[in-house]
C-alpha cells in the first residue's frame, strides 16, 4: 500500500490466514539493566525494581519486574525470532503502522517475573472480526510466558485494531 | 510503599488517586525503548504527519502501565492476579492522565479472598482514555 492510499479506506489489512497461527517458541532472558529501564521509562519510584538491595529487603529473589513489562518480553521473543529467520507477530500479521491500534489487553498473573528469568514464550493469533460497519477490524491474539520451575506466570489476551475509516 | 494487608478494605472503597505526565516526546522515547515497541506513529512527527495524523500520539501501553502503578503501588505488586483495560482514546502529547479505582467486589477464589477494582484514565478535560479492571488478593 502507497502512502497515498492512507486517506481512502481500504479493506481489510490483517493478514487474515494466519488465524489459528501459533507463532515458534522462543525463549528470552531477562537482564536487569531491562527491568530498570523499564521501570524508569514509567516514573516507578519503588526502588525494588532498581536496587538490587531493595528487592532482597522485600523479600525477592531479585528485581521484579513491573506487570506490563510483558510487552518488553515480547519484544525480546521477537528479536528471537528474527534470529531464527522467523517474522515478528506484527509482520506476520501484516500490521500497518498508520492505522494501528490497541483494542483491549487483559492480563493474568500467577508469578512475577525477576531479572535472571529465562522464560518461554508462545504466541497464537486466535480470531479476526469486524466491528462498525468494517471501519474497524480487529485481531485477537494469545500469549504465556512460562518458567521452568515456577510455571505460567503470564497469560495475555490482546486486541490489535487497523482504523479503517 | 504498598499496604500490609486490604483485609480492612470494603466495597465502595476508592484507591488513592495517582496522576502521570503530562505526557512528553521525552517519556515517549524513552517507553519506546524500553518496551521494544518501536511503532513510529509514536516517536516519529514526519511518519506520524504522513499517515494523516496531526502528530505522534503515546503508546496505550504506557497509559495502561501507569494505570498497572495505581493498583500496584496500593496494593503491593505480589497480590495483583489480573489486569486488563480497554483502550477508549488515544492519548496525546500534553495530556495529563489521572488513574482512579474504585472496589467493587470482594469475593473468595482459589482459597483467597479477593477484591476486584473498576479502574479508570482520564485526561485533563475529562476524556477518558483507558476503562480496566484489577482483581487483587487481601492476604
Amino acid at each position: 500500500m502507497s502512502e497515498a492510499d492512507v486517506a481512502t479506506k481500504p479493506a481489510g489489512l490483517f493478514d487474515r490466514s494466519t488465524k489459528g497461527h501459533a507463532l515458534p517458541t522462543v525463549s528470552v532472558e531477562v537482564e536487569r539493566g531491562q527491568i530498570r529501564f523499564f521501570a524508569k521509562a514509567l516514573g516507578e519510584s519503588d526502588p525494588i525494581h532498581r536496587d538490587i538491595d531493595a528487592a532482597r529487603a522485600a523479600g525477592y529473589p531479585d528485581l521484579p519486574a513491573l506487570p506490563s513489562f510483558f510487552m518488553a518480553i515480547e519484544a525480546m521473543a521477537d528479536e528471537e525470532r528474527a534470529l531464527l529467520g522467523q517474522p515478528s507477530l506484527i509482520t506476520l500479521l501484516r500490521c500497518d503502522f498508520r492505522r494501528l491500534l490497541h483494542g483491549d489487553e487483559s492480563y493474568a498473573y500467577n508469578g512475577l517475573v525477576f531479572a535472571g528469568d529465562t522464560l518461554q514464550f508462545d504466541t497464537k493469533i486466535i480470531d479476526f472480526y469486524e466491528k462498525k460497519g468494517g471501519l474497524m477490524e480487529f485481531v485477537t491474539i494469545e500469549s504465556t510466558v512460562i518458567h521452568a520451575a515456577r510455571g505460567t506466570l503470564i497469560t495475555a489476551t490482546r486486541t490489535l485494531l487497523h482504523r479503517l475509516g | 510503599m504498598a499496604n500490609e494487608n486490604l483485609n480492612d478494605v470494603q466495597v465502595g472503597d476508592q484507591l488513592p488517586g495517582t496522576t502521570f505526565g503530562p505526557i512528553s516526546r521525552t517519556m515517549l522515547a524513552l517507553y519506546a525503548g524500553a518496551s521494544g515497541d518501536h511503532n513510529p506513529a509514536h516517536i516519529d512527527i514526519d511518519f506520524a504527519k504522513k499517515a494523516g495524523l496531526p502528530d505522534v500520539f503515546a503508546h496505550g501501553m504506557l497509559s495502561f502501565g501507569g494505570l498497572a502503578q495505581l493498583v500496584t503501588r496500593w496494593a503491593g505488586l505480589g497480590r495483583l492476579r489480573s489486569f486488563g483495560a480497554r483502550f477508549v482514546s488515544m492519548t496525546q502529547v500534553l495530556d495529563l492522565i489521572s488513574c482512579s479505582g474504585t472496589v467493587t467486589e470482594r469475593f473468595e477464589a482459589e482459597g483467597e479472598t479477593r477484591l476486584r477494582i473498576s479502574l479508570m484514565a482520564q485526561a485533563q478535560d475529562g476524556r477518558q482514555t483507558l476503562l480496566g479492571e484489577a482483581v487483587v488478593a487481601v492476604g
